[in-house]
C-alpha cells in the first residue's frame, strides 16, 4: 500500500509516524515544497533573532526520514487527479497513491490593496518568508507590521529585537479581541509600548507607498502616512487549497477541505488534517482550526484513519498558550464566546502584568480562564471546567494549578480589577 | 524571547567560527602551561603570590565571579536561576578560594569543604588525608559516602552540580555563553554513558589500590615507611599517576575547559566526571525529576539548544514525557527558556516508574 501525504508539517509528520506504528511495511511519500525537513513553524521567529539557528527547529535528528523508512519528494503539488489517484507535480512529474493525506497547511492571507506587490511587502508564515525577511531586515530601519494576532506579535517582537523601529497597526480597539478582553489587551499594549513600540489601535490600512518597485511607506485608511521601509502583513491564514478547487474536493467558503469526523474527505481514499481542514467545532460551525495543537492532533487521528481503524476526531476542551513578548499567556475553556448571561472576573496581583480571567455561566458554572504572566497546568484547569467547578472553588484551588519555574513569587490576588 | 540569548547563533565566538577556535587554542595553551611548566609560577610572584595554584585559585575565582554576573544580566529575570548562580558564586568565593586560603595562613593544609571523593581523589588516599585533623577526615567520609548520596536522592543532582561544585560553577558562569554547543545526538549520549563509567570504574580502582598499598606498607624498626610489595607498589605509583596525568590534568582541566567554546561548558561533567557519575546514579533513584506539561509542546527546540549537558529535552516535551536523566544537572535553563512554559524541575517521590520514566520514545500516538 502507497501511502501519500502532502505536506511536511506537525499534521504530516504525526500521520506519517502514527501510521508507520501501525503498519511498519507502509510506503509512505511525504512531499513538501517547503522544506526538506520537517520544522517546528512556530520557531521561526526564535531562527529570524539568532536565538536557535536553522537546525535547532528541526525536531528530529536528519537520519529520521532514512530510520524510519519515510521517502521524500521536494516538489509541489499543482493537481489531484482522484479517479486516476495521481498527483501531478511543478516538475512535470507525477505521483501515483492508494491513499493520500492532504496536510498542505495554511498560506497568508493578502488582500488586494493597492501597492502591496512592492518590493518589501511580505508576510511571516513559511520557511521562504524567514529567508525574506532574514534579508530585507538586513537593510531595513522602520517597519509597519499589519494584523493584530499572535503572528503580529511576534513579528513586531523579533523586527525590534533586529533593531528595527516598528509601527504595529491594529484594526481593533485593543490588541487580540478574539482571545482577551479590554483590560487584558491594554495590559500587552502597555507592555509593548515600554519596549518602544508605536502601536496604533483602531487604525484600517489603507496602502501601500512605493517608489521605484520599493516600499517608502503605508498610508493607513485614514488617510495618514506612515514612512517605512517594510511592511509584514500578519492578518490570518487561509487553508492552501487553490490547487484543489477543480479536484472535486468538496470545500468550506473559507477553503478549508470539509471532512467528516475521520477526517475523511467527500472523495475515496482522500483524508485531509492541519490547518487545511474544515471541522465542526463545538457549536457546531465548520471552519479550520488553524492551531499547533489541533494540527498535531489531526495528524495523528488522520495517521489511524488511513490505515483503515476508525478513530473519531473531537477537540476535547479548548486550551492555547502564547507569549507576547515576556508575558506568558495560557486559555482555557470558552473565554470570549459570549454565552448569554455569562459574566467574568479579572483578578490581578501586585504585579499588575499577572492576571486570571475567569469566565462563568449564571449558576457560577465555570467556563473559561485566561491566564496572563504565569505559567499554568492547563490540564488541571480543563478538569475544572469539565467537572463545572464553581467559581469560588476555582478561585480557592487556583495555586494547585500553577506550573511556574521554582522560587517564582507567590501567587497573591490583590485586587479584582 | 529571551532577551540574554539574541543572536547566539548570529556570533562567530558562538557558533565555533574562526573566534572560537582561537578561544579554544588560547584555554588549551594556558592550561598546558599551567598543569605541565613552571612558567606561571614566575607571573604568581610578579602578583606577590606564593605559587602557580594560589595564581590559578584566584584567576578561576574571578572567572566565577565576573561571569557570574553576566550571567545574572542575561537570566535573573528568573528567581532560580538568580538565587542558583548567587549560591555557586558564594561557594567558590568561600568554600573552595577564601578558607583553605585563610587556614594556609594559619599555617594548616588548606581543605575545600566543597569538593568530595571521587572528584577530589586525593581525599580517599591515606597518606593524604591523615595530615588533617580528626574532625575534617570524618567530614571527608560522611560528605562522599553518606550526605551526598543523601542529598542527592533528595534534591538530585542539581544541588551540587549547579549550586555548589567549582566546575559547575564555572561551566554556569564563565561558560554561559558556549552552553548551546553541546552535542544533541544519540550518538553523544551512548559515548557519554560509556565514557562517564569508565573513569568512575578507574577512580574506584584507584583509590583501592591506593588505599591497599598503603596497608602493605609499615614503619620498619629504622622508622621509615616501607613496604614488602615492591613490585606492587611501583604499579600503583603508575596507577596514580596516571590517573592524575590522564583524569585530573587532561580531562577536567585541559579538555574541560579548553574545549567550551567547542563543544560547550560541560565537557567534563558530562563525560568524565567520576562524582557526577555517582551522582547521576542515585538521581534515577531519587526525587528529582523534570515533568512535562502534557500537549503543551511547540517543538521549537529552545530546551535542547539550551541544555548544556546535551539531553534532547524536546524529544521528551513533545511526547509527553515527564523523565529523569543522569546526566541531567538541574541548571533548569530548559524551563527557564521554553516560551510554553511546558517543563517544570520538581523534587517529588514518584514510585510508579512508568515507561517514561525508563526509556525515551520517538513518537507519542
Amino acid at each position: 500500500m502507497h501511502y501519500v501525504i502532502i505536506g511536511n508539517g506537525v499534521a504530516g509528520i504525526n500521520a506519517a509516524h502514527t501510521l508507520k506504528n501501525r503498519d511498519n511495511n507502509a510506503e509512505i511519500t511525504i512531499v513538501s515544497y517547503e522544506s526538506d525537513n520537517h520544522f517546528s513553524r512556530t520557531a521561526l521567529m526564535y531562527v529570524f533573532c539568532g536565538q536557535l539557528s536553522d537546525r535547532c527547529i528541526e525536531p528530529y535528528e536528519r537520519d529520521h526520514y532514512e530510520k524510519m523508512g519515510f521517502k521524500r519528494i521536494r516538489d509541489k503539488v499543482i493537481r489531484l487527479d482522484s479517479s486516476g489517484k495521481i498527483l501531478y507535480m511543478e516538475s512535470g512529474q507525477n505521483i501515483s497513491y492508494d491513499r493520500l493525506l492532504i496536510a498542505s497547511g495554511s498560506l497568508s492571507v493578502m488582500h488586494d490593496w493597492p501597492g502591496i506587490n512592492y518590493d518589501g511587502v511580505g508576510n511571516f508564515v513559511t520557511w521562504q518568508d524567514l529567508e525574506w525577511l532574514r534579508e530585507k531586515a538586513k537593510s531595513a530601519k522602520k517597519a509597519v507590521v499589519v494584523g493584530g494576532g499572535l503572528i503580529g506579535i511576534e513579528t513586531v517582537e523579533i523586527l525590534l529585537h533586529a533593531g528595527l523601529e516598528v509601527s504595529f497597526l491594529i484594526r481593533e480597539d485593543y490588541y487580540w479581541p478574539i482571545a482577551l478582553n479590554k483590560k487584558e489587551g491594554d495590559l500587552i499594549t502597555e507592555h509593548l509600548t515600554d519596549y518602544g513600540v508605536e502601536i496604533r489601535l483602531k487604525t484600517e490600512f489603507g496602502e501601500v507607498l512605493g517608489e521605484n518597485g520599493k516600499v517608502v511607506g503605508i498610508k493607513t485608511g485614514e488617510g495618514e502616512k506612515i514612512d517605512c521601509d517594510l511592511v509584514v502583513f500578519c492578518i490570518g491564514v487561509r487553508p492552501q487549497t487553490d490547487w484543489l478547487k477543480e479536484s472535486g474536493l468538496e470545500l468550506d467558503e473559507r477553503g478549508g477541505i470539509i471532512v467528516n469526523e475521520h477526517l475523511e474527505t467527500n472523495l475515496p481514499d482522500i483524508w485531509a488534517a492541519g490547518d487545511c481542514t474544515s471541522v465542526v467545532w463545538f457549536n457546531g460551525v465548520r471552519r479550520p482550526e488553524q492551531l499547533w495543537y489541533t494540527g498535531r492532533d489531526q495528524g495523528k487521528i488522520a495517521g489511524w484513519n488511513i490505515y483503515g481503524d476508525k478513530k473519531n476526531y473531537k477537540r476535547g476542551t479548548f486550551y492555547n498558550s502564547a507569549k507576547f513578548f515576556d508575558i506568558e499567556y495560557t486559555t482555557v475553556g470558552l473565554v470570549n464566546f459570549n454565552f448569554e448571561g455569562e459574566q467574568e472576573i479579572l483578578l490581578r496581583e501586585k504585579d499588575k502584568f499577572k492576571t486570571v480571567r475567569l469566565v462563568y455561566l449564571p449558576d457560577k458554572t465555570v467556563i473559561g480562564c485566561n491566564m496572563l504572566g504565569r505559567r499554568w497546568n492547563h490540564e488541571i484547569l480543563i478538569s475544572w471546567i469539565e467537572a463545572r467547578k464553581k467559581l469560588d472553588w476555582v478561585v480557592d484551588h487556583l495555586k494547585e494549578a500553577l506550573f511556574d519555574e521554582e522560587f517564582m513569587p507567590q501567587f497573591k490576588i490583590i485586587t479584582e480589577a | 524571547m529571551q532577551a540574554g540569548l539574541l543572536n547566539t547563533f548570529h556570533k562567530n565566538s558562538r557558533t565555533r567560527g574562526y573566534t572560537g577556535w582561537i578561544l579554544s587554542a588560547i584555554l588549551f595553551l594556558f592550561y598546558i602551561l599551567f598543569y605541565f611548566t613552571a612558567i606561571p609560577d614566575g607571573w604568581a610572584h610578579f602578583f606577590g603570590l606564593e605559587g602557580k595554584w594560589n595564581l590559578y585559585g584566584t584567576l578561576y575565582t574571578l572567572a566565577i565571579l565576573t561571569g557570574g554576573i553576566y550571567f545574572l544580566t542575561r537570566h535573573g529575570n528568573s528567581r532560580y536561576q538568580k538565587i542558583r548562580t548567587i549560591s555557586l558564586i558564594f561557594f567558590q568565593i568561600v568554600f573552595a578560594y577564601s578558607i583553605p586560603l585563610v587556614m594556609e595562613i594559619f599555617e594548616t593544609k588548606g581543605f575545600v569543604f566543597s569538593i568530595f571523593w571521587p572528584l577530589k581523589i586525593d581525599y580517599f588516599y591515606p597518606q593524604n588525608i591523615l595530615d588533617y585533623p580528626i574532625l575534617l577526615i570524618v567530614y571527608v567520609f560522611i560528605s562522599a559516602l553518606i550526605a551526598v548520596p543523601l542529598m542527592t536522592l533528595f534534591f538530585g543532582k542539581r544541588w551540587y552540580c549547579s549550586w555548589v561544585c567549582g566546575c559547575g560553577g564555572l561551566a554556569e558562569t564563565a561558560g554561559e555563553p558556549f552552553r548551546h554547543l553541546s552535542d544533541k545526538r544519540v550518538k553523544a549520549w551512548k559515548f557519554e554513558q560509556f565514557s562517564i563509567h569508565s573513569i568512575l570504574v578507574l577512580a574506584l580502582i584507584t583509590t583501592a589500590v591506593v588505599i591497599i598499598n598503603w596497608m602493605l606498607h609499615y614503619t620498619d624498626i629504622s622508622g621509615n615507611w616501607v613496604t614488602d610489595h615492591g613490585t606492587f607498589d611501583v604499579i600503583v605509583t603508575k596507577i596514580q599517576g596516571t590517573y592524575q596525568f590522564l583524569v585530573v590534568a587532561m580531562l577536567s582541566g585541559v579538555l574541560g575547559v579548553g574545549l567550551y567554546p567547542l563543544m560547550g561548558s560541560r565537557v567534563w561533567c558530562r563525560f568524565f566526571c567520576p562524582l557526577a557519575a555517582i551522582l547521576g546514579l542515585f538521581q534515577k533513584f531519587g526525587r528529582f525529576r523534570i515533568t512535562v506539561k502534557n500537549d503543551m509542546c511547540i517543538s521549537c527546540g529552545n530546551c535542547s539548544s539550551y541544555c548544556e549537558m546535551g539531553i534532547d529535552v524536546r524529544s521528551y516535551a513533545q511526547t509527553n514525557q515527564s523523565f529523569k536523566r543522569a546526566a541531567c544537572v538541574g541548571c533548569g535553563m530548559c524551563s527557564h527558556v521554553c516560551p510554553r512554559g511546558v517543563l517544570k524541575l520538581e523534587n517529588k517521590w514518584d514510585f510508579r516508574m512508568g515507561p517514561d520514566m525508563k526509556q525515551r520514545q520517538v513518537f507519542d500516538l
